[in-house]
């Protein structure tokens, strides 16, 4: 058994897919209809090509709910390796991105986490070697 | 940005959600942020990707969506929601979604009953399966 996708709700999948290829940089792997909505599905250019972060309506009472209460407190929803966070930080930033947490020193990790326009922060984070 | 202010701007958007009680103003939201109203707008769509307007927008159709798969008439929804008129709500509603709200309503009714609405089938049903598994779902489980 291995893990093989990730979700998060989000409250647009237009607006989603757009934040996640071109302002995060990843790639769209599957984009199909489902009912109402759709299947999208992303992944990392940095690889693995079969681990993809899935980008989920929010059309649910509970999910609305749930995603706005992590945000109220801050709390991200999942959280993304970088190999160098603080251009990483620069990168996101010139591209409008609103981030909560600046790159901190927290144990083994630095991180940051920033606000994802669909209703979730994210944790981005540098392992320290 | 400052804890504080990221918070102060999360329960400005949550007043602008709650769209079944009194209308709260973009003035109101801001103030609840502590910000004018241009830095306010300005911040929010930074934050949430759209404007406050327009994130009021979506949540007022997203509440209708429910209401009316809970069965609510068409005209207690637009009032509802803080329409007053019901040809604005009727016409935004289509512009929106891509059909009238009664159509909308009519086409639940033929989909599979989930209790409180979800507007898709369940995912985790379709994890793995892909399009396959969507086209076993539509021919085995909605109701003609």
């Amino acid at each position: 058994m291995r893990i093989k996708l990730n979700s998060i709700f989000v409250n647009d999948q237009e607006k989603a897919l757009r934040f996640y290829t071109d302002v995060l940089g990843f790639r769209k792997k599957q984009d199909f209809p489902v009912g109402g909505a759709r299947w999208i599905s992303v992944v990392s250019p940095e690889g693995p090509d079969d681990l993809e972060l899935v980008l989920e309506p929010n059309g649910h009472p509970a999910a609305s709910a749930y995603q706005s209460a992590l945000m109220q407190d801050g709390i991200p929803c999942t959280a993304l390796e970088s190999a160098d966070i603080r251009s990483e930080v620069q990168r996101l930033k010139e591209k409008g991105v609103v981030f909560t947490i600046e790159p901190t020193h927290a144990g083994a990790v630095i991180l940051a986490i920033f606000a994802d326009t669909c209703g979730n922060l994210i944790q981005v984070y540098q392992q320290k070697t | 940005m400052r804890t504080r202010a990221f918070r102060q701007l999360c329960r400005a958007r949550d007043l602008l959600a709650d769209v079944r009680s009194a209308h709260v103003s973009i003035s109101d939201a801001a103030r609840e942020a502590s910000l004018s109203s241009f830095h306010f707008i300005r911040r929010f769509e930074a934050v949430f990707g759209e404007t406050p307007h327009q994130f009021r927008t979506r949540e007022r159709l997203t509440t209708a969506q429910r209401l009316l798969a809970r069965g609510h008439s068409v005209t207690d929804v637009c009032l509802d929601v803080g329409f007053n008129s019901l040809g604005s709500f009727s016409a935004l509603f289509t512009r929106k979604l891509g059909l009238s709200p009664a159509a909308y309503q009519r086409g639940l009714r033929r989909s599979i009953y989930i209790a409180d609405w979800t507007p898709h089938p369940p995912m985790c049903l379709l994890w793995m399966g892909g399009p396959d598994a969507i086209a076993i779902f539509e021919k085995t489980l909605r109701r003609p």
